[in-house]
């Protein structure tokens, strides 16, 4: 046995953060602020010397007009940049280096956007990438208005551009005429041209580049980041809506069918119930008396399996000493070798086969077998439901259970491809399993496993809501983690084993696998793009249709929960927990699927991870069953 | 055998080897990009 891989939470963490940042990156290089000068110190020129300073590039068209301007006057400049600018146009940037001037920055997204640290740091990070270099010269000094923002007359630019006979002169090359008052400038007697700073720039640590070659990179891709979120989005809300579409067309369908349906004869064959137990103590006695308290009409015969139980399981469930109820004791084996060892004492050709942890009514049994009357109907499954309803997880698997699993094997039942008749409450002809070479023990699943066998020897899986079992969950989140750890494993093993059921011309492979695939793993692996993708519009974007979407989508799923609530007679008193589940459950939900996508990958044996039992099944019928 | 479960353990291995490279890559490259700009901030 091996430890489970953890290591890939801290990629996946990692790999989510790292996204986050870079679609926040993208929309925040987006935004335009206004621009603010801030004149950083005085920088004392002698009279008659004039050092121009341009700001708001580099622009794609105003920069090169304003270089050759330059270039043909003979005058070197300092251009002040923005750092987004300098990515969106580095060559540019490039052309304004390689022709001796100096650069500068100004900010990041507008002018004056360096006062807060991490936005030079942006800067400096665009600058390093797209020219190497690192700049002290941060903000233009005070600097005389040349006034090319509000006017357009050159004399009267160059006139308030001399008003101090020299200095550094404030120019743009965003779209202004900068390059013509420098050329006029040039015209001007008596005066000459230096740089704001005689510092050159240094050269970029491989740090700097580095990251300036990341933050470009996310200001270039971020869309495209975010476009495939969107898509990623609009596939789980399809399948999602597909699946509530199917839930409610074919449940009601479904339902409707049988109200319409004249009801066959009551079948009543003789029945043996097999009940693997393991560490079952604490149930086994309620389990096995509520089993022999069944009111079905044929005989009933009981064999519990007890596979080296450490608890006294074996001896709580022979000193019941109830008719009709066999004890098998065996070392440790597994469940599924608990169950053929059963199935081989069974004296019966209908075999029920149930959990030791399990509630059965009264007419469960007579209710469970009724399918079989069709003597093409190998498998039956029956109704689980929680039996311990008590606290938000108690109420979130109860919901489950109704609006996810039951409501599933309606749709499944009506397209004739159940992929899982439960380990709780299940009935198998023995014909079925001679078929398929009893219950393996190739998956973590072994009732999955055996359904989808079943159902690929030609055998239909029929599904009687009627037959309702009371089965104990989880109480504890870490309880709930390893139980459904199991099962998403197991369900993974047995999709895979059975993954020629694709080329076949069965309903397993037309519906049961490609229903499996989609809302069994793609949904859950796409569900946590969308709670990023609504903290992000909701957070960073200032975008709520994330939101928006999210809330309508969780109203709907409601909505089919409250409806599948009533298909099953339940209350809908619980449905208040429901929108709840989307903050912890759901997401628990997620992690148990990718945990177990990757411990496949590993190839790592999962070992079988009991459920920690309290006896308390206080919403099954007969309240409390706590054994002391 | 149960399905999925590596016979050799060489997969097992690969496994363990690309996950370790991811993460500590991404480690080394969230500490730099990070580092480099929060250490400005």
């Amino acid at each position: 046995m091996r430890r489970t891989p953890r290591l890939h939470w801290i990629s996946i963490l990692l790999g989510l953060l790292v996204l986050m940042c870079v679609v926040s990156f993208h929309a925040y290089a987006a935004i335009r602020p206004e621009p603010v000068p801030v004149a950083g110190g005085h920088r004392e020129l002698p009279d008659g010397t004039l050092a121009l300073a341009f700001h708001g590039g580099p622009d794609p068209k105003w920069t090169p007009r304003t270089l050759e301007r330059l270039g043909a006057a003979g005058i070197k400049a300092t251009f002040f940049v923005t750092g987004a600018q300098v990515t969106r146009h580095p060559d540019v940037a490039r052309r304004i280096v390689a022709e001796g001037h100096r650069i500068g920055i100004d900010g990041f997204r507008a002018e004056g956007d360096h006062v807060d640290p991490l936005d030079l740091a942006f800067a400096q990070a665009a600058l390093a990438d797209a020219l190497g270099v690192h700049t002290r010269l941060v903000g233009a000094p005070a600097e005389v208005d040349s006034g090319d923002r509000e006017y357009q007359d050159i004399g009267t630019l160059v006139r308030m551009s001399l008003a101090q006979r020299g200095g550094v002169v404030r120019l743009h090359d965003d779209g202004s005429i900068g390059g013509d008052i420098a050329r006029e400038l040039a015209k001007q007697p008596g005066y000459r041209f230096v740089l704001v700073s005689d510092e050159p720039p240094e050269k970029a640590s491989t740090r700097e580049r580095f990251t300036g070659a990341v933050t470009t990179w996310s200001q270039r891709n971020g869309g495209v980041v975010l476009v495939l979120f969107g898509t990623a989005i609009a596939i789980a809300a399809l399948l999602g809506l597909l699946r509530t579409l199917m839930q409610l067309g074919l449940a009601h369908t479904d339902r409707r069918l049988r109200r319409e349906n004249e009801p066959p004869p009551w079948f009543a064959p003789p029945v043996s119930v097999v009940v693997p137990a393991y560490n079952e103590a604490l149930n086994i006695a309620a389990t096995v008396r509520s089993i022999a308290a069944n009111n079905h009409v044929a005989d009933v015969e009981v064999i519990v399996v007890d596979d080296g139980s450490t608890d006294g399981t074996a001896d709580v469930a022979e000193e019941l000493d109830l008719p009709g109820v066999t004890v098998i004791r065996q070392a440790n084996q597994g469940k599924p070798a608990a169950l053929n060892a059963g199935v081989r004492e069974a004296a019966h050709d209908v075999l029920v086969l149930v959990d030791g942890d399990t509630i059965f009514e009264p007419d469960t049994i007579g209710q469970l077998v009724q399918p079989f009357a069709d003597t093409g109907v190998g498998a039956v499954s029956g109704n689980a439901k929680v039996g311990n309803r008590q606290g938000l997880l108690g109420r979130w698997q109860h919901l489950e259970y109704c609006a996810g699993s039951n409501l599933d094997r309606q749709i499944l039942h009506a397209l004739r491809c159940i992929p899982t008749v439960p380990g709780a409450v299940g009935a198998f002809r023995r014909a079925a399993l001679t078929d398929v070479g009893g219950v393996s023990d190739d998956t973590m699943a072994e009732d999955t496993d055996l359904t989808m066998a079943v159902t690929r020897a030609g055998w239909r899986v029929a599904y009687r809501p009627e037959a309702k079992a009371w089965t104990e969950a989880p109480a504890s989140v870490h309880g709930l983690f390893r139980q459904r750890y199991r099962w998403s494993y197991g369900t993974f093993q047995a999709m895979w084993k059975h993954r020629g059921a694709l080329v076949e011309n069965g309903p397993m492979g037309r519906f049961g696998l490609l229903y499996l695939l989609a809302f069994h793993l793609l949904l859950p692996l796409l569900a946590p793009v969308m709670d990023l993708f609504v903290l992000y519009g909701f957070l960073v974007a200032d975008a709520p249709l994330g939101l928006i979407v999210w809330t309508v989508f969780l109203l709907i799923q409601t909505a089919s929960a409250g409806y599948a609530l009533r298909l099953d007679g339940e209350s809908l008193r619980p449905l208040w927990a429901y929108p709840l589940q989307q903050l912890v459950y759901r997401q628990l939900m997620y992690v148990v699927v990718i945990q177990s996508l990757i411990t496949a990958l590993h190839g790592t044996q999962l070992r079988w991870m009991s459920v920690r039992r309290t006896g308390r099944l206080m919403d099954a019928p007969g309240g409390s069953v706590h054994v002391t | 055998m149960q399905v999925f479960v590596d016979r050799t353990g060489g997969r097992r291995v690969a496994a363990r080897l690309v996950s370790w490279t991811v993460a500590s890559g991404l480690i080394v490259f969230a500490a730099v990009v990070g580092g480099t700009l929060l250490g400005a901030w």
